[in-house]
């Protein structure tokens, strides 16, 4: 449950960003949570649920997840798959098996709604 | 700038928690006190564009730790795997073999206690227990606290070859950079040969993968070649070796890899 200590840190950045911005409720936090960046969408959305209710700052704040792509590109052939994150058994164009994969590894808070 | 020890931060302007408990996350300094102006605020919604990766902190701590084990001339290994894969046990092995040609020092990550910090103790080298206090992971601002721990350690005269024992778990530690220049990750042989498969973050992110207990090969289903091949598959970079601590098998070309990565690393500190 390593989602539960991101959460956590997203939080403050989020307290940091309000006080910055003389907020003092958040509205909407909106998420891209890339399928190869070790985070389960489901434990982040528990995690936001548990912790967001324990604060008068986070009360009904709608957390709007975004998961963005992948590409798979062939180590023979440079052919390159987009898939939502699953990693195709073979290159579609040559049937090699090792292909490297770009994009979906990072977690980012894009944007906030604040009032 | 690190107050403690002089090493680089990586944030000069904003307040870190690393000399304290040892949590990743950093305080903001400036909310404590919003609830004096609650009667000057409207209700207008205001939307900020943000894009920083909730990584971004860990990573920037991880990149300082590693700043600091290049100036020092360190070479710091990442070992992640399933708990009772045989981490404690090859670091026992590796230590008894190598200690007498380099300075070795472990920090060793558990939920709780010091029971692996005892064992690595017992090799005579310099070790540190960070209990994470039920915590699936180390992460940066961790290693930064127990490596400064490490060099107040009796007996401390430096460190050529770091190795940091991660929270055995083969899924959250691999999201976490602590500011080693390798991760190993270790499967053993009853653990059998899906894991890479199971786990491509893990394998994606790791530059060595060591297969352990080989010496139990007989006894259990766990076809090599397959193990390789969907290791590859996860990172087609991966360095592959086995070994099995019991017999020795395989642990030349492993003290082979250690001993060429300290050498890289005192050559780059040299040139």
């Amino acid at each position: 449950m390593h989602e539960m200590s991101l959460v956590q840190g997203l939080f403050e950045q989020l307290k940091s960003l309000a006080a910055e911005n003389n907020a003092t409720r958040i509205v909407k936090v909106t998420m891209e949570i890339g399928p190869l960046c070790g985070v389960v969408v489901d434990s982040f959305q528990f995690g936001f649920e548990i912790l967001s209710a324990q604060e008068p700052m986070f009360k009904e704040t709608e957390l709007v997840i975004e998961v963005p792509e992948v590409t798979y590109t062939c180590t023979s052939c440079s052919q390159e798959q987009v898939t939502a994150g699953e990693r195709p058994d073979q290159c579609g164009n040559c049937g090699e098996f090792l292909l490297t994969t770009r994009g979906g590894d990072d977690l980012l808070l894009k944007q906030v709604e604040m009032e | 700038m690190c107050d403690s020890c002089g090493c680089p931060s990586p944030s000069d302007n904003h307040d870190h928690s690393h000399d304290h408990d040892g949590h990743s996350h950093s305080h903001a300094h400036n909310h404590e006190h919003g609830h004096d102006h609650n009667h000057s605020h409207d209700t207008a919604t205001k939307t900020v564009d943000v894009r920083t990766s909730l990584f971004a902190a860990n990573n920037a701590m991880a990149q300082a730790n590693r700043d600091h084990f290049d100036q020092i001339g360190a070479v710091a290994l990442n070992l992640i795997s399933s708990p009772g894969s045989g981490k404690t046990t090859l670091l026992e092995h590796t230590i008894m073999a190598l200690k007498d040609e380099m300075k070795i020092g472990v920090i060793e990550g558990d939920p709780e206690t010091d029971r692996d910090a005892q064992r690595i103790r017992a090799k005579g080298v310099p070790v540190v227990q960070l209990t994470t206090g039920g915590a699936c992971h180390l992460d940066a601002a961790m290693t930064h606290k127990g490596f400064h721990l490490l060099e107040k350690e009796p007996g401390y005269a430096g460190v050529d070859l770091l190795f940091i024992e991660n929270v055995g778990n083969l899924v959250c530690p691999a999201t976490f950079a602590l500011g080693e220049h390798e991760r190993i990750v270790l499967v053993s042989v009853p653990e059998g040969p899906d894991k890479p498969a199971k786990y491509p973050k893990t394998f994606g992110t790791a530059q060595t993968f060591l297969i352990t207990k080989t010496d139990l090969l007989p006894y259990f289903d766990f076809p090599l070649e397959e193990a390789r091949s969907e290791a590859l598959k996860a990172n087609p970079s991966l360095k592959i070796m086995e070994l099995s601590a019991t017999t020795g098998a395989g642990f030349d070309a492993w003290l082979d890899y250690l001993r060429d990565l300290v050498r890289t690393k005192k050559g780059e500190k040299a040139a």
